[in-house]
């Protein structure tokens, strides 16, 4: 049912792939990030990053 | 100046220095980085190396290439300018600036201050002008000749004073952390600076180093290790230590991890540095050694990014509107990824793959970009507004530059991990059957050509970040005036440098350490059996350490406590600290590794003339982008080795005479270990290897001519400049010193067998079926062609590359004998070790 797919380049081809899939998401990422609506922007900046002598709102 | 009262005296900080150390980072800075994108780019155009100057200035200059900006010779430049210029004068910012603060004194003199700045950038304009100019020892890192290299140790020599009597006029009895880390990096910078730059002069700009081959590799690379570590680590380290918590305004995270994290780094960081040399002829003891010493830096270097990372709890709010604490936790960040990547890359079986290509380069460029550049940045965006009394002018263009030096930094990184894993999977890819390689050299090279491309513009985006910095500080200091901080001190009761020596030396926590240490030691050198009863002793020796810890931990504290109120003893102990990874590891090399117990492959001594080639191949960097060691791993043989030759690795005995030694770190071109081969027939003078001369003189003048897709840059001038035989006499006579046993010649048969040997091989390219042509010489006769480059560099060059990788057995009856100081010459543990002690290859490490 299944067939192994040998790629005759593969050495050359995955590092490739993988620095492309990599640089996809964070094109995305940041297209998002500059594209965000200014209160969604603010919404975001606001979340808590953890500050463990605040207590987080309920 | 200091007002004396009776219990304060006001104190106004020398900061007109640290101002100075600060403009000068970001004006090297931009300078190192903007030589880093001109080679970046270099390596996917070739005509970056001069021949874009002809279409610049519109035909004005003319040429293939221009020497003074090779790749070869640009490459040392940008790292040094980066090393020493970059980080060096910022971490002088910091340190001046803190250290003051930190003792509640002025820098103790005013005099060696200036000394220290104004000699330090006269020691880079030195080197940014010999470094182009070919002059170089020909080791990563350690390029400059020996009058920088004097002028170097003697302003260093300069800082430490200035350093160490500032601590002795301290008005703070204890040491904070910030200044353990600075001593470590003064006492020890000066230790390696100084050993690995030993030099014999030949003439003024000319020296060899004292140590050759595989003990110069191991000299070489525990120094370029440690200067990671002590150069660009220790002293920002310690400016993190300082500076983290006034941005964040928050405590460090952990005093008692400070510690931990101060003596591991400083004893663990000095082992590592073998790593640097796995798989090639270094002995294995020695490999194995590095390897687990860089893994047990993982530790360290983690503890201080916890450090680091943790001492912003409660502080992370700030990320989002203070830019210094931006580049602060991301500087961090990145020194927790370089610091993992590290001793990943220490794994023999992982450095297979990596070493020689451009993974390295995108490690130590997270280290470099991420966190010295980062911390620089963020140092430099917390300093200026201070030194200049005003408002940072625009804290946007601050945050413009993270996120462009961010971008910047992830594009190079990964772009040289794409690069580095493309080509170490392709140099080892096998064709169907498993006898040949699949791939060329350049095929290899011409696949990774994208990431080269994004590598460029990745590096241009920093420095273009760069740009922003420069700007904003300058603009924050043209709206502010140059102040130097007032303060009133209270003097305290000096209660404190008064514990003896041996009071620091005879405690429980330091005769546990060098009890433990000197067993774990024994269990490295001693013969089986031995060696496990060592191994038992040191084991048992740290459970009772652990504990004594916990029975009089207390005890330990104060002793700990009472040492950073005496910094003396302090400076003594993280000396030894220091001292005693690279002694283990140097001192059996230089005593075992020597031409008397070498068995099987010794290398051939050079002629006169190739000599002088070996010489021109330094000068230009071709190190930079050839190694000359074949490792013991079966690609490798296959590639560079030569057919029908068994084991054709690199043997330890091939570059015994070599000084410098050339391994190499990088392969931009293929490995010239064997290039070279025997006589031709009726010749006792002309060499041909895997290529003939005439090959070599088409490849030197345009190496398209070999290969379309080659990035190597054409050499005119070989053509046109004269070998300097004048030097040859002295250059011999200092090798002779080192222990090279060349015949005792007379300057004159120097001379004559130069010019035998040049005569020769110029009538090699220039008669025959096929002679080589010279443009620019269209009408001169064979034999004034002959006569002219018999002294030119070319053919210099090309003696000496005809000669690589020639020797001769030495053979000794008898298995081999056990050699006291050698682990491996005794410990066969497994078949496989004994067949890398018999120096068989390995295709799986």
């Amino acid at each position: 049912m299944f067939k192994r797919v040998i790629l005759e380049d593969w050495a050359t081809i995955v590092p490739m792939i993988a620095f492309g899939v990599l640089f996809t998401v964070f094109l995305v990422t940041t297209l998002r990030a500059i594209r965000l609506k200014p209160d969604e922007q603010k919404r975001m900046a606001d979340l808590p990053l953890n500050d463990s002598d605040k207590p987080s709102d309920p | 100046m200091n007002t004396a009262t009776a219990k304060t005296t006001t104190i106004t900080y020398d900061d007109r220095t640290v101002r100075q150390f600060m403009i000068a980072s970001i004006v090297w800075g931009i300078v190192g980085m903007l030589v880093g994108v001109i080679c970046a780019t270099q390596l996917s155009w070739w005509q970056m190396n001069g021949k874009f100057i002809e279409t610049i200035t519109g035909g004005l200059f003319k040429g293939e290439g221009l020497q003074y900006i090779t790749f070869g010779r640009l490459r040392p430049l940008h790292t040094n300018a980066v090393i020493f210029a970059f980080v060096g004068n910022m971490a002088f910012a910091g340190i001046y600036y803190s250290t003051q603060r930190l003792c509640k004194t002025r820098t103790a003199s005013d005099l060696l201050s200036k000394i220290h700045m104004w000699g330090w950038q006269l020691i880079i304009v030195a080197a940014a002008i010999t470094l182009p100019a070919g002059l170089t020892r020909g080791k990563e890192y350690a390029e400059l000749i020996w009058p920088i290299n004097i002028a170097v140790a003697l302003v260093w020599v300069i800082f430490g004073i200035n350093f160490f009597w500032t601590l002795a006029k301290r008005n703070e009895p204890s040491l904070y952390v910030a200044l353990w880390f600075y001593i470590a990096t003064i006492v020890t910078v000066a230790m390696l600076y100084i050993v690995n730059h030993l030099s014999i002069p030949t003439s003024w700009i000319h020296s060899y180093p004292i140590f050759g081959g595989l003990q110069d590799g191991l000299v070489q690379w525990w120094y370029g290790h440690n200067a990671v570590a002590f150069f660009l680590t220790t002293p920002i380290l310690g400016i993190m230590y300082y500076f983290l918590p006034k941005a964040a305004n928050r405590p460090v995270y952990s005093y008692r991890l400070s510690i931990v994290h101060f003596w591991s780094l400083v004893f663990i960081y000095i082992w590592a540095g073998p790593h640097h040399l796995l798989n090639t002829s270094l002995p294995r003891w020695l490999q194995m050694l590095g390897m687990l010493f860089s893994l047990m830096l993982w530790a360290p270097s983690w503890g201080g990014m916890l450090n680091g990372l943790l001492t912003l709890r409660g502080a992370w709010a700030k990320l989002r509107t203070d830019p210094v604490i931006k580049f602060f936790a991301a500087g961090i960040t990145f020194y927790g990824m370089a610091t993992f990547e590290g001793p990943l890359l220490s794994i023999r079986a992982v450095n297979a793959l990596s070493h020689y290509t451009d993974w390295g380069i995108g490690h130590v460029h997270s280290g470099a970009l991420g966190w010295n550049g980062f911390m620089a940045a963020g140092m430099f965006y917390w300093l200026a507004p201070r030194l200049w009394k005003t408002k940072l002018w625009s804290s946007s263009l601050a945050n413009m530059h993270f996120w462009v030096g961010l971008v910047g930094i992830l594009l190079y990184v990964t772009a040289m991990w794409t690069a580095g894993i493309t080509q170490g999977l392709m140099l080892g890819e096998v064709a169907e059957g498993g006898t040949t390689l699949k791939y060329e050299f350049v095929e290899t090279l011409k696949a990774i050509q994208l990431p080269y491309i994004l590598r460029s513009f990745g590096g241009g985006l920093y420095l273009l970040g760069f740009f922003f910095c420069a700007l904003n500080i300058f603009m924050t200091a043209r709206s502010g005036k140059a102040t130097d901080d007032t303060v009133e001190v209270a003097v305290p009761e000096k209660t404190y440098d008064r514990l003896r020596f041996g009071e620091a030396l005879f405690s429980d926590p330091v005769a546990y350490c060098v009890a433990a240490l000197a067993m774990m030691i024994l269990w490295f050198f001693l013969p089986p059996h031995a060696d496990k009863a060592a191994l038992l002793a040191t084991i048992l020796l740290v459970i009772k350490a652990v504990r004594v810890f916990k029975a009089k931990g207390g005890a330990w504290d104060q002793w700990h406590e009472s040492l950073l109120r005496n910094y003396l003893p302090f400076t003594l102990l993280t000396f030894i600290a220091v001292a005693i990874g690279g002694s283990v590891q140097i001192v059996p090399s230089l005593l075992v590794n020597r031409e008397k117990n070498i068995e099987g492959r010794l290398q051939e001594l050079y002629t006169p003339l190739e000599l002088a080639g070996r010489d021109l191949y330094v000068s230009e960097g071709c190190y930079n982008c050839h190694s000359q060691m074949i490792r013991t791993l079966m690609p490798d043989v296959m590639r560079y080795g030569r057919a029908g030759v068994k084991d054709d690795f690199s043997h330890l005995g091939e570059s015994l005479y070599d000084y410098p030694y050339q391994w190499g770190s990088k392969r931009t071109g293929p490995d010239l270990a064997r290039e070279g081969g025997n006589f031709v027939q009726g010749s006792d003078k002309v060499r041909s290897g895997k290529r003939d001369n005439k090959w070599h003189w088409f490849h030197f003048m345009n190496p398209r001519w070999a290969n379309d897709d080659s990035n190597m840059p054409p050499y005119p001038w070989l053509y046109e400049q004269k070998t300097d035989f004048k030097s040859l006499p002295n250059k011999i006579a200092v090798q002779r010193q080192l222990g090279v046993p060349f015949p005792a010649w007379t300057k004159d048969e120097i001379d004559q067998q130069a010019r035998e040997q040049g005569m020769a091989i110029a009538r090699s390219l220039f008669e025959g079926s096929s002679p080589v042509g010279y443009e620019p010489m269209k009408g001169a006769s064979t034999e004034e062609l002959v006569r002219h480059f018999s002294e030119s560099q070319v053919v210099a060059l090309i003696a000496y590359v005809q000669k690589l990788g020639t020797y001769h057995e030495i053979h000794k009856d008898g298995p081999p004998a056990a050699v006291p100081l050698d682990p491996d010459s005794y410990r066969n543990v497994t078949d496989k070790t004994k067949a890398f002690g018999k120096g068989e290859t390995s295709a799986n490490p």
